[in-house]
């Protein structure tokens, strides 16, 4: 395997978070910064030590993770920023090894005795630019993790060090601007409650217009049955807009008591990028509206980190959820056992129940237009094993379905690169890199039609298939789903 | 007895013995000391403990997940460890079994000679490995090459001594088996055997300090050996802390009139 010792992926970093931002949000050392000029605050070397010392205190995998790397190098090829850019520090044990050397430093024994020799490094101003660079040039998409020995996850070494990173007032705007939006707005795109009705009052009359049918989308409706919570990204247009459509589609057809909220109107969750504090906060929102409105219990829409936060982190963080009930479909009476404690469903899982007891009304051929390949997300795929489903949906909803070369899918499958808090302007060359040996099996299943349950997948591949030149349609699972419905 | 022999006979390898399994009983203990604040496994992943402890296996006694990923070094690892695994084993029985050999046949006195050899050609192969390939090279440091040639010296000094007939067994055994009974005896007085001797007690004390930790780390590996159950069955998080968020109230004190848009107190039905 080839590398590039110039490091040419050094130059690729995220913008400096706003100071209105970094106030809004609470976040250390609010103050005037860039990528270039940090700024750091006078002691930032004790306050990141302090911070350090308290996250392999806090977290059994991160100093375990830390401890016991071989450096066996099974990981080197596997993360798509090194295949892209062939810059050693992208490799996955190199990238920890940034952390890890620090960690050796100050807190190891053998460290403290022998230094370089076993790989221990001083934690310097140069050492804080490498961190803020590469450690936001990871996805956290877990693809390394499948390939150790002892499944060390660098998404988790990530987590950790982003928030020393965090802690000594170094976070990007790319998440900060979503995060301050949701916490202040409702949302991470910044729609208010008035341009979100508007949103739903255009799709549904673009829904009459196609199908003839009219539906009244319901809104912060108390004592619904079901909390519907898509990613905001979904009314926001564009590759999201058709899954918007067709689950409120899906929805009527099947005459489900459900309503929408605009205080909770974002499933996703920037916060799980940043840190703790605000992962919970983001997800939180989402709790007290399900309480607040009395529904029984909550359906998740096609999102990818949100559900990282909703099947990992959201009973732990918010929970117990034990004012709502465990959710059954009320259409075929499925008791989702798996859910029983977070209350909480994918619409994948929702619909695929739907379509096994042939609740839908289908007719496949409406898509007879698109030879249709499935890009499973690194969250959905890797953090909850959600890899049937939406494949069980698609061969309902299509009749030309592809699956995509085995070494870049299903659990191997190569993410959007987009995840992480990439989704930003400034790393379009990073992620163009990265995306390639995706964007290779995509074009080599003949595809026109990419069908994604992740927000990110969705505006990512959207401006991938642009760059490439792809002709190839980006959408949602449930936009496939929509088209196929069957209204009399 | 000659002091320097008593010395490294007699006391030194309870010394790194004694470090070996407390040193890696406080890693362990450290380990476990730190709280789990997530149920975080990597799917797929098991929902049933049979799932996680056959999941698990895999990985201990297949490398399953190493050879998902690269098969030139599964085969260079696996050929290593079982090889170890069979070097140590036959190390044992040898010592317990010396004085009955031709009772129990001599399978393990001739088991750990061919073991060795294995053992001693994966080694270098890792260890070329680490050289010549510019991926691993970049991320060695000096200690990950120390440990192999530690290795190999130690297996090469076996290796040799057997192959040439250079140590008596018997003798060998006689001396471990009164290590074991807290009765040294003098060693063999040996230049080839104790230079294998010392260098093993070096590499016993270095274990628990080091990488090689990985010998029981990898059961806590919380990516491995937890189950996908965490929508099921809530994990509790022992430092969690509260948040304070804008409250529905608050929220619609600010967005008022866009909300009565929608309906009244925000509701459209």
């Amino acid at each position: 395997m080839k590398i590039d010792k110039s490091l040419p992926a050094r130059k690729y970093k995220l913008y400096a978070t706003w100071k209105r931002d970094m106030e809004t949000l609470e976040l250390p050392f609010p103050r005037e910064w860039s990528h270039k000029e940090f700024n750091l605050p006078p002691d930032w070397k004790k306050i990141a030590l302090k911070k350090m010392e308290e996250v392999v205190n806090k977290y059994r995998s991160v100093k375990l993770f830390l401890d016991i790397c071989v450096k066996c190098g099974a990981c080197t090829d596997k993360c798509p920023f090194f295949l892209g850019t062939l810059d050693p520090n992208n490799m996955p044990v190199a990238r920890q090894d940034l952390f890890r050397s620090v960690y050796k430093k100050y807190f190891t024994l053998t460290g403290k005795i022998f230094g370089a020799l076993v790989g221990a490094e001083e934690l310097t101003e140069e050492m804080v630019e490498l961190w803020y660079t590469y450690f936001y040039q990871c996805s956290q998409c877990r693809r390394c993790s499948v390939f150790c020995p002892y499944g060390i996850d660098t998404a988790e070494i990530m987590i950790a060090a982003r928030e020393v990173l965090t802690a000594i007032g170094l976070s990007p705007r790319s998440l900060t601007e979503a995060i301050a939006k949701c916490e202040t707005i409702g949302n991470h795109m910044g729609i208010p409650p008035a341009a979100l009705l508007s949103a739903i009052q255009f799709a549904e009359e673009e829904i009459k217009e196609e199908t003839g049918i009219e539906i009244k989308v319901p809104i912060n409706k108390k004592g619904a049955e079901i909390l519907y919570v898509p990613p905001s990204a979904d009314f926001f247009g564009g590759p999201h807009w058709g899954t918007l459509k067709g689950v409120i589609k899906m929805f009527h057809q099947i005459g489900l008591d459900y309503t929408i909220s605009t205080y909770a109107s974002e499933g996703g969750n920037f916060g799980t990028w940043l840190g703790y504090e605000h992962m919970k906060k983001i997800n939180k929102k989402l709790v007290e509206e399900a309480r607040r409105l009395g529904v029984k219990w909550i359906l998740g829409g096609e999102c990818g980190h949100m559900w990282r936060v909703i099947h990992a982190f959201m009973d732990t963080m918010n929970g117990p959820l034990d004012f709502l009930e465990e959710p059954v479909s009320p259409i075929t009476g499925t008791k989702f056992k798996h859910a029983a404690s977070t209350k909480m469903v994918h619409i994948c899982e929702f619909t695929a129940d739907l379509i096994k007891h042939g609740k839908l009304k289908l007719d496949p051929s409406k898509n007879d237009q698109y030879i249709v390949t499935y890009h499973d997300s690194c969250n959905p795929a890797r953090v909850m094993g959600l890899i049937e489903e939406p494949r069980y949906i698609l061969k309902n909803v299509c009749r030309n379905y592809v699956e995509l070369d085995p070494n870049v899918n299903r659990e191997k499958t190569i993410c959007c690169c987009a995840g992480g808090g990439l989704l930003a302007d400034e790393t379009i060359e990073l992620r163009l890199k990265a995306v390639r040996p995706k964007i290779e099996a995509i074009k080599r299943t003949g595809a026109n039609f990419l069908a994604c349950i992740c927000a990110i997948d969705k505006a990512a591949f959207t401006e991938y298939s642009d760059h490439f030149k792809l002709n190839i349609t980006v959408g949602g699972v449930h936009e496939l789903v929509g088209n196929a419905l069957v209204f009399d | 007895m000659d002091p320097i022999l008593f010395f490294i006979g007699s006391i030194t390898p309870y010394i790194a013995f004694f470090v070996l399994i407390f040193g890696l009983a406080y890693r362990v203990v450290r380990w476990l000391s730190i709280p789990i604040p997530f149920r975080f496994p990597v799917a797929p992943a098991p929902v049933t403990r049979l799932g996680v402890l056959k999941r698990m296996s895999l990985d201990l006694f297949v490398f399953r997940s190493l050879l998902k990923g690269n098969k030139k070094l599964w085969i260079g690892g696996y050929v290593f460890h079982v090889a170890l695994a069979i070097t140590l084993i036959s190390h044992i029985l040898n010592v317990y079994f010396h004085y009955i050999w031709d009772v129990v046949g001599y399978f393990w006195y001739e088991a750990v000679l061919y073991s060795g050899i294995f053992f001693l050609a994966a080694l270098i192969f890792l260890f070329v490995r680490r050289i010549v390939l510019p991926n691993v090279r970049y991320i060695s440091k000096i200690s990950d090459y120390i440990i192999l040639i530690l290795l190999i010296a130690i297996v090469f000094l076996g290796v040799y001594m057997r192959s040439f007939g250079l140590i008596d067994i018997s003798a060998v055994s006689t001396y471990m088996y009164s290590l074991l009974t807290f009765n040294p005896t003098a060693p063999p007085d040996n230049i080839y055997f104790l230079t294998h001797y010392i260098l093993a007690q070096i590499l016993f004390i270095y274990i628990p300090f080091s990488k090689v930790s990985h010998l029981i780390g990898w059961i806590l590996s919380t990516t491995r050996n937890k189950r996908n159950i965490t929508r099921w069955r809530r994990h509790v998080n022992p430092w969690d802390y509260p948040v304070k968020i804008m409250t529905w109230e608050e929220y619609y004190e600010k967005f008022k009139d866009e909300l009565e848009t929608i309906g009244p107190g925000g509701e459209r039905k």
